[in-house]
């Protein structure tokens, strides 16, 4: 985010958000590491619209969400809708407690929008990848959070907007 | 008696958190609204005793929903229940008359002694 913040340092704050929100709102311990996705994948993700201009991508394997969703619904099975619903709200809540920390870091609130859901990858555009934290679940299921930031112009130069 | 509370959130899975946690105390979840447009609609059917109000959401944003329900509801307590509890928004929703704010994830303790202040 484009503060004077370190990226270590807001890195530090998503990690520890993260596995706060993922413990309490799932009853999921996520550990860091490198462990690679699987094929079956959902997205979610939210921009930060005011104080910052970046963005927030979780991708996850569909069957770690989908259990992260059973616990949160208490139910054996989810539907596609519950997941989507359980997905958006997870972010939600972890973008709320990143923003909290950020706030206290840099007293300049950030505001950020609903979230949106996707079946299998999504790059957000105009974005490029600052940073990225993987994790992975007792059953070795995966999730990526991704740090976006808008993409630097080449040179200088100002986007073509035609 | 039970006190009533209409849950407004574009999550359904807020709405089965709040029951989880509300289980055993001495609040309800008597009514569950999807949008601030919905909540505004329904408020004078259902009477809740509380409402509590997202922030984040499709269409009408809940500090606004909040804002128009206090307008035509003056005795109406608002307590907002969301991921955004810092700052500006917590100084708005101070402004525009609601009685709380509970930050999400919300854990029990915290939201009955907030709505037991909110409706004192």
């Amino acid at each position: 985010m484009n503060t004077a913040m370190t990226k270590e340092g807001l890195a530090q704050i998503l990690d520890q958000a993260l596995q706060d929100v993922t413990e309490r709102t799932a009853g999921v311990r996520l550990h860091q590491g490198d462990q690679p996705l699987g094929e079956d994948l959902c997205t979610v993700h939210i921009t930060f619209d005011k104080g910052f201009s970046t963005s927030l991508t979780l991708c996850a394997d569909t069957r770690l969400l989908s259990r992260m969703a059973c616990n949160s619904f208490h139910e054996d099975e989810v539907t596609p809708e519950d997941l989507e619903e359980f997905s958006k709200e997870y972010l939600n809540v972890l973008c709320g407690k990143i923003a909290g920390a950020m706030f206290r870091a840099t007293q300049v609130p950030a505001h950020f929008g609903p979230p949106t859901f996707y079946h299998g990858r999504y790059e957000p555009e105009g974005q490029e990848v600052q940073f990225v934290l993987t994790y992975s679940d007792e059953h070795s299921d995966g999730a990526q959070l991704i740090h976006h930031v808008p993409r630097a112009h080449e040179g200088g130069a100002a986007p073509n907007q035609g | 008696m039970r006190k009533r509370i209409m849950v407004v959130d574009d999550s359904r899975l807020v709405r089965v958190q709040l029951e989880d946690v509300l289980e055993g105390t001495d609040y309800e979840v008597a009514a569950y609204c999807r949008s601030g447009e919905d909540a505004i609609e329904q408020y004078a059917a259902v009477k809740p005793d509380l409402v509590t109000m997202d922030i984040i959401m499709r269409g009408m944003d809940g500090l606004d929903a909040a804002e128009i329900i206090l307008k035509n509801n003056p005795d109406a307590r608002i307590v907002m229940v969301s991921s955004l509890a810092y700052g500006d928004t917590f100084d708005r929703a101070k402004a525009i008359g609601a009685r709380g704010f509970v930050e999400k994830p919300f854990h029990q303790e915290q939201l009955v002694r907030v709505f037991g202040e909110a409706l004192s």
